[in-house]
C-alpha cells in the first residue's frame, strides 16, 4: 500500500531480501533509508509472519504485528529458490540489484546457489550480506542460533535476571538487531567503494560477534584485571544510584556519574545532614554505604509522582527517568512532539501506528511510505512489470508451486 | 591503509560517553582517519577525572582505539577557531554534547553549512535534538528507562521492578547506526557533492527494536507485560541449570524433528524417557513448566559445553550462557575467528578490545591500533592540517588553547 514515494539517501539502490527474522532489522534500516527492498519468500511466507503477537490474537500471514514491524516499506514476491525455475528467475532480478541479504546457513545458501562466486558471476557489481550465526568461517559456522542463543553467547544473558533465579532475556531481539545494524553500516561501506572500485564484495556479519558488542565493556575490563560482571544484586548496592527507586505512581531511576550532578541532587533534597559531607560526592564512597544514601534518596522520591520527578529533576540537571512500559513511551510527550509513530492504512490490519525511521536526516530523510506488503503483492508489478514475463509464464510457475 | 573504504574521509570528533565515540569508532575501523577534539581541562567521561588514570582505562581503549587525540580548549575563541579550520578540512562532525553547547561553540548545522556545505553532521543525543525533552540530560542507562525496555527486561512473576542487566546497550546500538547515517548520508554526498544533518537519538534506536510491543499497546490495546524467556513458538525454550556453580545452557526447539533430535541427544546419556504430554509442539507449550523441569533434571548433570556440542551435531539450537571468562578460554569459535584482539598500550598495558563483527571480502576494517594518549598527535595536526609554525603551537600551547 503506496502512499507516498521513497525517499532517503539509499534510494538509487536495490535490494533482494532473502532474509529470515536475523537479518529484518537490517533490510528495515536500508528501506527505510530509501533502499527498494524486495522481499523474496519462500511460497508459503517469510517467518516473520508466523511471529506473534497477532491483531487481536487471532494468527493469520497477514496480521503478525511483528510482520508489520519490520517489513514495513518493503515489496513482496514470492520465489520458491528450492526450484530451478526459482533459482533462474531469481539469477534474473540479481543482475539488477545492487544488495543480496541472506541468512542461510553457509550450506544451504551453497546449495542454492546464493553464494558471492555464484552472485558475482551474474552481477560483479553486487554486494552479497550474509547474515549467520557465527559467521561462514569457524568450528561453529554450521551451528545454529535463535537470538536466545546469540545474548547467551555474549555475556548478555548471564547478567540479565537475579541471582538465584535463571537468567533472562531482554525484551526485543538485541543480537538480531546488532547484527542487523552492523550488517547495514558494512553494506553502505561496500556501496561507497563500489563509488570508485566498481566492485561489489561479499560481507560475512557474525551474530556472535556483533553480540559480544552490546554488553559492554566486559571484554575489556576483564583483560585488565580479571573483572566477571554478575547479575546484580539490586539490593542497594548498585553504583552510581542505578537502582529503582518508587515514587507514588511507580518507579524511576538515575544515572549520577559527575560530582555536581551529585551536589545538585543533594541540593534539591535540602541537604539532608546523613548524606551531604563532601566524602558522599564521591562515587566509591556512596558504593561503600549504600544503606545511608539508598534510605535518604528512597525517601525523598515517594513525594513525587514519575512525571513530577522526571520534569523536576531534568529541570535541576540532574540525569533521572522515568521507568515506563511501552504504553507510556507511545503516549510520552517527546514521543509526541517528535511523531515517532505514523498513522499508516493496511489493508487487512486497516490504521495503526507504525514506529518511523531511524536515524533521520535533514536534507534527504527517509519516510514511512508503505506499510508491511501482503505475500506475493508485487509478483505481477516485478514478474511482468520488471522482468518481462507474461501473465501465462505467472500462471505456468504458479502451477508448478514456485511463485 | 589505503585499502580500506573510508579512507579518504576524515572525522572531527567532538565528544564524550560512549555513544558518540562508537560512531567514530566504527568509521576509523573502515578505514576512516578520526580525530578526537578533547582537552585537557577535564577528562571525557571514559577518561575520568583523575588525569594519572587517562591513558589507562579499558574502557577508554574499547572506544578510541586507532584514533588520533587533538587537545583544544573550546572555551577559547581561539580554539573554536582551530576546530572550525579543521571541520573546513575534514568530511564528518560527530558531537554528541548536551543541546546548546554545539551552537554555543558555532558549530551548529546552518554555522556548519556555511563553513563547510560539504560536511556531514551526526548530533547524537539520548533524546533526539528536538521535542520537550532534547535538552534532557540522559544517558544510555536512563533511555532504557524511557522506552520501557527496563521495564519489560523481568520474570513473568516479577517481583521487583526490574531484573535488568546493567547495560546501556542503547550507546552502542546506537552508535553503530549512526554510523550507518553517516555512511548513507556519505553516499547520497557522491551524487549532490552536498552534506547533510543526522539527528541521531539514542532512544529511539534502542526503541526501534520494541516495534512489536508498541503495536501490542496501539493495535490490540493492550500493555505488554514482562514476558522473561516465555515463548510460543519454541519449547523449550530458555536457560537452563547446568553441572557447576551458577551454569547454564541456552536451548531453544522449534520444530517437531528439533525435539526428536533433542530427546534422541537426552535418551543417549540418561534413561528418562519424556513424558506423553510432551510429544506434540501444543503439548510443550502447554507444558512448560513440567517441561522446563524435566529438560532440567538432565542438563544440571552436564557440562554446559558438552551439552552445547551434543545438541548442535544433532541440529538443535544450544548455546552455553557465557561468563566473560569463558569468552576469553571456552569460545573455539572466537579463538578461531580473531575476535578478540589484544593489543598493548603504552600505559595501560595489554588490553583485549573486540574486533570488527562483521568481515568484508575486499575491504575488510580491522582494530586501526593503540588508543591514543591524551594530546598525543596535537603537535601533528596543528602543523600538518592547521599548517602552523612551531612558535605558533608552542605559544598556543602556552595560552592553554592547544590544551
Amino acid at each position: 500500500m503506496e502512499s507516498s514515494p521513497r525517499s532517503g539517501p539509499l534510494s538509487r539502490y536495490r535490494v533482494l531480501d532473502l532474509a529470515g527474522p536475523p537479518g529484518l532489522h537490517c533490510t528495515k534500516l536500508l528501506a527505510d533509508m530509501g533502499a527498494d527492498v524486495i522481499k523474496v519468500e519462500a511460497p508459503a511466507g517469510e517467518q516473520s509472519r508466523r511471529i506473534p503477537p497477532f491483531k487481536d490474537d487471532i494468527p493469520h500471514p497477514e496480521t503478525s504485528l511483528y510482520h508489520l514491524h519490520f517489513n514495513t516499506n518493503k515489496r513482496s514476491i514470492t520465489l520458491d529458490l528450492e526450484s530451478a525455475d526459482g533459482r533462474a528467475i531469481f539469477l534474473q532480478l540479481a543482475g539488477k540489484a545492487d544488495v543480496v541479504i541472506e541468512t542461510y546457513s553457509p550450506e544451504l545458501s551453497d546449495r542454492l546457489g546464493l553464494n558471492y562466486a555464484q552472485l558475482s558471476a551474474v552481477n560483479p557489481k553486487i554486494v552479497v550480506a550474509s547474515i549467520t550465526p557465527f559467521g561462514r568461517s569457524g568450528p561453529w559456522r554450521n551451528y545454529q542460533a535463535d537470538d536466545l542463543a546469540g545474548i547467551a553467547l555474549g555475556n548478555l544473558l548471564y547478567i540479565g535476571g537475579e541471582q538465584g533465579k535463571p537468567p533472562i532475556q531482554p525484551a526485543g531481539e538485541l543480537a538480531y538487531g546488532m547484527a542487523g545494524t552492523y550488517a547495514a553500516v558494512a553494506i553502505a561501506v561496500a556501496l561507497f567503494h563500489r563509488v570508485t572500485s566498481g566492485r561489489g564484495q561479499q560481507i560475512d556479519a557474525s551474530m556472535h560477534e556483533c553480540a559480544a558488542h552490546i554488553a559492554g565493556y566486559a571484554i575489556p575490563h576483564y583483560s585488565a584485571s580479571g573483572a566477571k560482571p554478575a547479575r546484580p544484586k539490586r539490593n542497594g548496592q548498585e553504583a552510581d544510584l542505578y537502582d529503582p527507586f518508587a515514587v507514588k505512581d511507580g518507579y524511576v531511576r538515575f544515572f549520577i556519574v559527575a560530582r555536581e550532578q551529585w551536589r545538585r541532587l543533594v541540593d534539591w533534597m535540602g541537604r539532608p545532614p546523613s548524606i551531604s559531607g563532601p566524602e558522599f560526592e564521591k562515587t566509591t564512597y556512596r558504593r561503600q554505604n549504600p544503606a545511608i544514601v539508598q534510605s535518604a534518596i528512597a525517601e525523598f522520591c515517594r513525594g513525587f509522582t514519575k512525571e513530577e520527578m522526571y520534569e523536576e529533576g531534568q529541570k535541576r540537571r540532574i540525569s533521572v527517568t522515568p521507568i515506563n512500559t511501552a504504553g507510556e513511551f507511545v503516549e510520552c510527550s517527546q514521543t509526541k512532539a517528535r511523531e515517532l509513530f505514523v498513522e499508516m492504512n493496511h489493508p487487512v490490519v486497516g490504521k495503526y501506528m507504525q514506529f518511523a525511521g531511524v536515524p533521520r536526516l535533514t536534507e534527504c530523510p527517509g519516510s514511512m511510505h508503505r506499510s508491511a506488503p501482503l505475500l506475493g503483492e508485487h509478483n505481477q508489478e516485478i514478474y511482468c512489470g520488471e522482468l518481462g514475463l507474461s501473465h501465462d509464464d505467472l500462471v505456468a510457475l504458479r502451477a508448478a508451486g514456485v511463485i | 591503509m589505503s585499502d580500506l573504504p573510508l579512507a579518504a574521509i576524515r572525522v572531527v570528533e567532538l565528544t564524550t560517553g560512549a555513544a558518540g565515540p562508537t560512531v567514530g569508532r566504527v568509521l576509523c575501523e573502515f578505514g576512516a582517519e578520526v580525530i578526537r577534539c578533547e582537552t585537557r581541562l577535564r577528562g571525557d567521561g571514559h577518561r575520568g577525572e583523575d588525569p594519572k588514570l587517562w591513558n589507562k582505562k579499558p574502557d577508554f581503549m574499547k572506544l578510541q582505539r586507532g584514533k588520533k587525540s587533538f587537545t583544544v580548549n573550546m572555551q577559547t575563541a581561539k580554539g573554536r577557531d582551530l576546530v572550525k579550520r579543521l571541520v573546513q578540512k575534514s568530511d564528518v562532525l560527530i558531537e554528541n554534547f548536551g543541546l546548546g553547547i554545539l551552537e554555543k561553540w558555532g558549530l551548529d548545522y546552518p554555522q556548519l553549512q556555511e563553513i563547510n556545505p560539504a560536511c556531514i553532521l551526526i548530533r547524537v543525543k539520548g533524546m533526539g535534538c528536538t521535542g520537550p525533552h532534547a535538552t534532557d540530560l540522559s544517558y544510555g542507562p536512563n533511555v532504557i528507562n524511557n522506552m520501557g525496555a527496563t521495564y519489560l527486561w523481568n520474570y513473568p512473576d516479577a517481583t521487583t521492578p526490574t531484573a535488568e542487566a546493567r547495560t546501556q546497550h542503547p550507546d552502542f546500538m546506537g552508535g553503530v547506526a549512526g554510523a550507518f547515517g553517516v555512511v548513507a548520508a556519505l553516499l547520497q554526498r557522491t551524487v549532490t557533492g552536498r552534506g547533510d544533518m543526522i539527528d541521531n537519538a539514542q532512544l529511539e534506536i534502542g526503541a526501534s527494536l520494541l516495534g512489536p510491543k508498541y503495536m501490542e499497546y496501539s493495535v490490540n490495546r493492550r500493555d505488554p507485560k514482562p514476558q522473561g524467556n516465555r515463548s510460543l513458538i519454541a519449547a523449550p525454550y530458555g536457560a537452563y541449570p547446568c553441572q557447576g556453580k551458577d551454569r547454564w545452557c541456552a536451548i531453544s526447539v522449534y520444530t517437531q524433528a528439533e525435539w526428536e533430535s533433542f530427546t534422541g541427544v537426552v535418551q543417549k546419556k540418561s534413561p528418562a524417557k519424556p513424558a506423553a504430554k510432551f510429544a506434540t509442539h501444543l503439548g510443550r507449550v502447554r507444558h512448560r513448566e513440567e517441561l522446563d523441569q524435566w529438560v532440567g533434571q538432565w542438563t544440571v548433570q552436564q557440562d554446559p559445553y558438552d551439552i552445547m556440542e551434543s545438541l548442535q551435531s544433532a541440529g538443535v539450537c544450544a548455546a552455553v550462557v557465557q561468563e566473560v571468562e569463558d569468552q576469553f578460554k571456552r569460545d573455539r569459535q572466537y579463538a578461531a575467528t580473531g575476535f578478540l584482539v589484544e593489543m598493548t598500550e603504552p600505559e595501560a598495558g595489554n588490553i583485549t578490545t573486540e574486533n570488527l563483527p562483521i568481515r568484508l571480502s575486499e575491504t575488510p576494517g580491522e582494530v586501526r591500533g593503540l588508543a591514543p594518549l591524551m594530546g598525543q598527535h596535537t603537535y601533528e595536526i596543528a602543523r600538518d592540517l592547521l599548517g602552523l609554525a612551531d612558535d605558533e603551537i608552542k605559544q598556543l600551547e602556552a595560552e592553554q588553547v592547544l590544551y
